[in-house]
């Protein structure tokens, strides 16, 4: 047991490492492989390196984000994406982008904060006396995800043509604006909400057999509540300031996951990270690459493989 | 060991429990037995701190007051065996039951050689050798009943609580669900609180019965004290027929049609 | 999806309905006179119809629009919309703008354009403020479901003129095209000769300035549309004729579509000589990856207001003598 553990997930680690040297030989323009110019460093290690472990970042960003909360809620279908956490971030942006445009941080603090005011109305909204179903989850997800849309929406029209062709890129799930800047905040954000994550794995793996269960067994479940909905705002908010909103990667990666090393958040909290950051690699180079030179919005290819994973998944369950 | 003093709680106007006390000594197992909306859910609730009751009450374990205890320590005393949730996640039998350890850990870590031990024997206990990686929502209802009172087990809790833990068995895991119980007590000093609505188990192996009826303490006693032909008439409506149970020498239950 | 939103309405009308029924009969009697308002309405507006295409009225006469469509227009058009920015410049710039009674809210050139009545932008115009102006005529260049869009309007006896210039050449011909159908055709060919007049001058001017020999090799320009994202002009564009002219060379000219996103590593690649920043807001600076650029390098950085450079009008020319300018402005000084 122990012993496969270690070998797959040595493996998912060799995967990533593998993913990003072979992202890093792709691209707009063809690098070779020894004795670079210096245009052609500056290529790789100012534009494409950051981009790529930006997307990285993101990736684990949003799959630690899906584990922690379909653990919490009990619920194998929660998603940022779904659950309106990412539009809240996106909203919050938006305020940023249009109201504070001159002060950098505002866009990730922003996002955080409405990642964290969007997790809250979905959870009040799902929330029941008779508990809380899958239904009654994901429709509120929906409820708050197309209320914000809109105010989104609301909101472009204060923004001049310009303007407003840059963010509905951005709001599609956009890598290209990485900066190294960007890589050290993803990557810090990341790592704390991992960290926090993974110290709550143990109480999660009680919480997502039930409430009543995990506080029976001494689980301080309104602790572990703020601590995973913080947690997943922080990655989330950073993940979305960095990006936009790249959808599904929560949503399929700690599934597939939980179906190679099982259901134990200790495994899959840590797993979803290096997959999710495998994942959005990936499609990133896609996007990066597929009509060079110009490019795709990550976020569409991220959607075209996540959606119909989706619904097999609904319709396997 | 366990005390509830002068237990009152109200839902909304209702009283569900209406000054109810009690106390469970070392090695006991009190029966805890009613009708349907009596309050004996309620009361398992606040006994291990999950509802706090009104007023001046309070549950005491180990003569403190249970209130200014954090969840670990009570769970640590007191493992709970609730009618039981479905999960949708694919959780094996043995991460289920290890993850009943939870307040005897640090969070970060993996479980010690020692939490395996119990989770091990509790398995044992419980007839379930070889389900270890039997995935929960692949059971019977009565196989998942069992894995979630070897969960409680492998608390090493010396206090069990049990709400209706025989519902899904058959009867011949109802009995082993009581002797597992009984044997716990007989060991290792443990004690339990059982809700039971099947007064002839209650009658072959609680020390103590106590007859709820609308949130209050109807009856409490020995059986053959409890269970008497007024008592079961009072508290259920029914008429009963009370004779001696040839097999174990207690009380027998019978209702009248 | 409109077709779901409109049966909502009727299942709630319905629902209005039955829940006034009992309680109001003077509503619904409110109701009938409404309809039978409506009827009336219905039947003058065809009345009125048919007394527009009677010959004792307004003349009217046939012409083509850029779609190719054949539209009946008045021969004297008294009252007109437009819903693109570049359209109104151009119908100003033929000396009819005061025929203009309702423009776009992106319609800020010339100044007098600011003070008239606005019904929206070009994409989502307000139908309903169209038609409460009661022009004779709308002017499009483009719009989001234009074939609905066209057929309310030229049910409500609005005709609905397409004109869509997408080059210099473009614009002399619609310039052309508007001045014959508001009769200031001398006015317009003036205009269009004056402006091909300095066209012609700027050529002439800069390839003066650049011998013959060394025509081969023209400054490199990006055309700089936004930032963060990073979009550019391409083969499409209008502008990258435009930089032709200027006897300068696009550097994306060859990429797909009118204004792509592009990659960073090929715009650091590209290393541009001139790059050319469509004026606004969030537009002021080359992107970072030029950092190493020769355009960065020797400063030769040159903004062009996005609305000159962006909208095939009269200003178009304006736009080229700038970006002429910019790039041969040493060769210029050295005459």
């Amino acid at each position: 047991m122990n012993r496969k553990i270690i070998i797959s997930g040595t493996l998912l680690i060799a995967l990533l490492g593998a993913a990003i040297i072979l992202a890093a030989l792709f691209g707009a323009e063809r690098l070779p492989l020894f004795d670079l110019n210096e245009q052609q460093m500056s290529i790789l290690y100012d534009i494409r390196l950051p981009r790529i472990l930006l997307g990285a970042c993101v990736g684990a960003s949003l799959a630690v984000a899906g584990a922690g909360l379909q653990s919490l809620l009990r619920n194998p279908l929660a998603e940022p994406y779904l659950l309106g956490v990412s539009n809240g971030a996106a909203l919050g942006t938006m305020l940023a982008f249009v109201f504070f445009e001159s002060f950098e941080l505002s866009r990730p603090v922003l996002a955080f904060a409405g990642a964290g005011l969007a997790t809250i109305a979905v959870y009040q909204m799902a929330k029941s006396r008779a508990g809380m179903n899958v239904e009654r989850l994901v429709l509120s997800g929906v409820i708050v995800t197309t209320f914000l849309s809109s105010v989104i929406v609301m909101l472009t029209t204060l923004l001049d043509a310009a303007k407003l062709r840059s963010f509905t890129f951005w709001l599609l799930g956009d890598l290209s604006q990485a900066t190294t800047n960007g890589v050290y905040l993803s990557l810090g954000a990341v790592t704390i909400g991992t960290i926090i994550l993974m110290s709550q794995a143990r109480a999660l793996n009680l919480m997502m057999v039930g409430e009543r269960d995990a506080f029976d067994f001494g689980v301080e479940v309104s602790r572990v509540r703020v601590l995973v909905f913080g947690a997943s705002s922080l990655v989330v908010g950073a993940a979305v300031a960095a990006s936009g909103s790249v959808g599904y990667v929560g949503l399929i990666v700690p599934h597939l996951v939980r179906l190679t090393v099982g259901s134990d958040n200790r495994l899959v909290v840590p797993f979803s990270a290096i997959a999710g950051a495998i994942f959005v690699v990936f499609a990133d180079t896609i996007a990066r690459t597929a009509i060079a030179p110009r490019e795709l919005p990550v976020g569409a290819i991220t959607a075209l493989i996540g959606a119909p994973m989706f619904i097999y998944l609904l319709r396997r369950s | 060991m366990l005390e509830a003093r002068e237990i009152f709680v109200k839902y909304g106007e209702t009283m569900v429990l209406d000054d109810v006390s009690f106390e469970l000594d070392e090695g006991k197992i009190i029966a805890l037995v009613g009708p349907n909306g009596a309050g004996k859910t309620t009361l398992i609730k606040v006994l291990n701190g999950t509802i706090e009751p009104h007023y001046h009450g309070r549950p005491i374990l180990y003569g403190q007051d249970m209130l200014s205890m954090s969840r670990s320590e009570i769970a640590r005393n007191i493992a709970v065996v609730a009618q039981e949730n479905e999960t949708r996640f694919p959780v094996t039998v043995v991460e289920f039951v290890l993850s009943g350890r939870f307040a005897n850990g640090n969070a970060f870590g993996w479980e010690t050689e020692a939490d395996v031990e119990f989770a091990k024997d509790a398995l044992a206990d419980c007839d379930l050798n070889g389900f270890e990686t039997r995935l929960m929502n692949h059971l019977s209802g009565g196989e998942r009943q069992r894995v979630v009172l070897a969960r409680a087990l492998a608390t090493n809790a010396r206090i069990l609580l049990l709400d209706e833990p025989t519902a899904n068995l058959d009867l011949a895991h109802q009995a082993m669900m009581f002797r597992l119980v009984q044997r716990r007590c007989l060991e290792k000093g443990a004690s339990a609180v059982v809700i039971t609505h099947d007064l002839n188990l209650a009658a072959a192996f609680a020390d103590e019965i106590i007859m709820l009826k609308d949130g209050r303490i109807a009856a409490k006693g020995t059986p053959e004290e409890v269970l008497t032909a007024e008592n079961v008439k009072h508290v259920f409506g029914v008429d009963v027929l009370l004779d001696e149970n040839p097999a174990s020498g207690g009380v027998r239950v019978t209702n009248v049609f | 999806m409109s077709a779901q939103k409109s049966r909502v309405f009727l299942i709630f009308g319905v629902r209005v309905k039955k829940l006034n029924f009992r309680k109001v009969r003077s509503e619904s009697v409110l109701a009938i006179l409404l309809v039978a308002a409506a009827f009336f309405v219905g039947c003058r507006s065809n009345v009125s119809n048919s007394n527009t295409t009677s010959p004792e009225t307004v003349s009217m006469r046939r012409v083509t629009d850029d779609l190719g469509r054949t539209v009946i227009i008045p021969v004297k058009i008294t009252r007109a919309v437009s819903l693109a920015p570049n359209l109104t410049e151009n119908i100003f710039a033929i000396g009819a703008g005061d025929r203009l009674v309702g423009v776009t809210t992106f319609c800020n050139y010339p100044e007098q354009a600011k003070s008239i009545a606005k019904i929206g932008d070009t994409m989502t115009p307000n139908m309903e403020s169209i038609i409460a102006l009661k022009p004779d005529i709308v002017f499009v260049s483009t719009a989001s479901q234009i074939e609905v869009f066209m057929t309310t309007l030229e049910q409500q006896g609005i005709v609905v003129f397409v004109s869509d210039p997408n080059s210099l050449d473009d614009v002399f011909q619609s310039l052309i095209q508007l001045g014959d159908l508001f009769g200031t055709r001398d006015q317009a060919e003036t205009l269009v000769s004056n402006l091909s007049g300095r066209v012609g001058q700027i050529s002439h001017l800069v390839s003066f300035v650049e011998p013959r020999a060394e025509r081969t090799v023209l400054p490199r320009v990006f055309v700089q549309i936004s930032r963060e994202p990073l979009f550019t002009i391409g083969k499409d564009s209008f502008i990258t004729q435009l930089i032709k002219a200027a006897y300068g060379e696009s550097v994306t000219a060859d990429v797909e579509t009118a204004y792509p996103k592009l990659s960073k590593e090929t715009a650091l690649a590209l290393n541009p000589d001139v790059i050319i920043l469509s004026e606004s807001d969030d537009n002021r600076l080359p992107n970072e990856v030029f950092r190493n650029s020769p355009a960065v390098r020797d400063g030769r950085i040159y903004k062009v207001n996005a609305d000159l450079l962006s909208r095939p009008g009269p200003r178009l020319v304006d736009a080229m003598e700038q970006i002429a300018k910019s790039l041969h402005q040493e060769k210029l000084r050295n005459k």
